[in-house]
């Protein structure tokens, strides 16, 4: 098992938290969906993963390349 | 028998060759799953086909010819699916297929023959870097700039497999390809790792300084990943099933294989401010299981695939909402140019679907160049003359509209829910009148209102700028039917350009 970070892509709004610590992801479901550019954009989990942790609530700004949740493969 | 001596003589020295290097190195690369170079040629082309060139080749250093068989490559040419084509398969096992003057010689005798008779060139690598002490002093490094040797003006296909550790003029070839397939465990590198300490003492693994995830992820010279060496040749062997021998000619025609019937209409959600996946729309538009998509870990918010309708092949570009909302960013911007180039190159009519709030505005992208990555990716546009469609799916905003082929193809089109101006209207209303949803909502609706009007399909069709505007439904026919119109080779204005930038 390896422990890494998931950064954000794009600078916006956390809209809404949509995955929990624990969780076990795939490749590509949403963490986060932040708002940004009038959209509802997900940070993705980068591969087949388990949520270690989500470091960001809803309502916080964040910046492009802001590290937004740790996780496990 | 005549010649009975002579005959004996040539084949003991062509076995002596095709042993390669030595027979522990050999048995330590099948124990771990990796291919020898000659076992490499074997499955790339049609048996029987492999016609070897520079068996008998051997290092200029007369104290290492008996340790150099091939001197490290093994060149020729063979069919790939009936179609001859030239090959340079690194022997890693002979003095780590380093660069060196015979070496060199006899891969660009098969690039220079591959040129001049308009066949495709594939290149299998590994690569030590240059050979010492060969390539030391003036003398050494003076040979090894002798010729032409690097540019690739695009009048062949180069496909290229990064399959081990692979520097120096290894890794230059492959970045040079128009297509690169890598299998993870391989390394490309300018130096290996020993060279980085010593030089700027930098301690790190072969695998971070040149990795798969690095080139497919970051820095987008490899098009495709794969786990073992029989993967890599076999996308080696679909990428050149898209492409013609040359650029004189039209890539080949196979028989069409319907996609499974979807309704389009329900993979792209209403809302503009819903993301969604574009791929499995591309690939509902596409003839079944032709979809190739390249630089699929690079820069996703772009999708740059070659495929097939009605049995032709084309190149696919398209904003993906799914990541970073379709905003194209940089790396994006990079992508599409690369692949523009290629498909003016070869003569394969592109596809533009555009699904965009615009390039992806912000302090992060304006130190990444985002201004001039826009104008390369409109020069690249702009200056290909291979067919070109351009047809927007939801919305498409801004630079974005006109860098994703609107009003510069030879058909600007749009499904019947496009949504196409300056800016997004919600945007518009904030920037012009300061006036923001929460503070006055009143206010708010009817600016939006104001501003929305005038930017839908048939706004554009209106003054013919939009040609047609289609049911999302009809998009497989409409393509189908235009490519039957959109016939014309280029006259590839972009052969020339460098190959990374």
């Amino acid at each position: 098992m390896s422990r890494s970070t998931v950064k954000t892509e794009i600078t916006g709004k956390v809209w809404k938290i949509t995955a929990e610590k624990g969780q076990r992801l795939a490749e590509d479901e949403p963490i986060v969906i932040l708002e940004s550019m009038k959209m509802e954009i997900p940070v993705p989990a980068p591969l087949d993963c388990t949520v270690v942790d989500i470091l960001v609530s809803e309502g916080d700004t964040v910046t492009e390349g802001d590290v937004i949740a740790h996780i496990e493969s | 028998m005549p010649f009975d001596k002579e005959r004996a003589d040539f084949e003991a020295r062509a076995k002596r060759a095709k042993a390669m290097g030595s027979p522990t190195r050999l048995g330590e690369r099948k124990a771990a799953g990796i291919l020898n170079a000659r076992e490499r040629v074997e499955l790339l082309v049609d048996k029987g086909t492999f016609i070897e060139a520079g068996l008998f080749a051997t290092s200029i250093k007369p104290d290492v010819r008996d340790k150099s068989p091939g001197d490290g490559v093994v060149s020729g040419f063979g069919k790939i699916a009936g179609r001859m084509a030239g090959v340079n398969a690194a022997d890693f096992t002979t003095l780590g297929s380093s660069s060196a003057e015979v070496h060199g010689k006899k891969q660009y005798y098969v690039r220079e023959t591959c040129r001049k008779n308009g066949m495709p060139m594939v290149s299998l690598m590994e690569c030590a870097g240059g050979r010492i002490p060969d390539i030391m002093g003036a003398a050494g490094i003076g040979r090894a700039g002798e010729g032409a040797r690097y540019t690739h003006a695009r009048e062949t296909p180069w496909a290229s497999a990064v399959l081990g550790l692979t520097y120096g003029g290894g890794a230059f070839t492959c970045i040079n390809s128009d297509f690169v397939v890598m299998r993870k465990g391989a390394v490309l590198a300018v130096s290996s790792q020993m060279v980085t300490s010593v030089a700027i003492a930098e301690e790190m693994s072969p695998e971070d300084l040149g990795g798969w995830r690095l080139h497919s992820e970051q820095t987008g010279f490899v098009d495709t990943v794969v786990d073992t060496d029989e993967d890599a040749i076999a996308q080696l062997k679909a990428f050149l099933s898209y492409l013609p021998d040359n650029a004189t000619q039209a890539p080949p025609v196979v028989p069409t294989i319907e996609p499974v019937a979807a309704a389009l209409d329900t993979l792209v959600p209403e809302s503009r401010a819903k993301t969604y996946d574009v791929r499995p729309v591309i690939k509902a538009i596409l003839d079944k299981d032709t979809y190739f998509p390249l630089k699929e870990r690079f820069a996703k918010v772009a999708v740059t695939a070659l495929g097939r309708i009605a049995g032709k092949t084309v190149g696919i570009v398209a904003s993906n909402p799914m990541f970073k909302g379709g905003a194209l960013d940089p790396d994006g911007c990079d992508k599409i140019t690369s692949f523009i180039v290629l498909c003016d190159s070869f003569n394969i009519p592109l596809i533009f679907l555009a699904d965009t709030p615009g390039f992806l505005v912000g302090a992060e992208s304006e130190k990444r160049r985002l201004p001039g990555k826009i104008m390369t990716f409109m020069a690249a546009l702009e200056l290909s003359t291979v067919p070109k469609i351009a047809l927007v799916l939801r919305k498409s905003y801004g630079q974005a509209y006109l860098n994703m082929g609107g009003g510069r193809s030879d058909v600007t089109a749009s499904w019947f829910s496009g949504d196409i101006s300056f800016m997004d209207p919600a945007v518009a209303v904030n920037v012009v009148y300061a006036v923001k949803p929460g503070e006055d909502p009143a206010r708010y609706e009817q600016l939006l209102k104001q501003v929305s009007s005038g930017t839908t399909a048939y706004e554009l069709a209106a003054p013919f700028m939009a040609q047609m505007v289609i049911d999302p439904n009809d998009t497989r026919r409409f393509l189908t039917g235009m490519l039957e119109v959109l016939k014309r080779p280029s006259q590839h204005r972009l052969a020339d350009w460098p190959p990374a930038f």
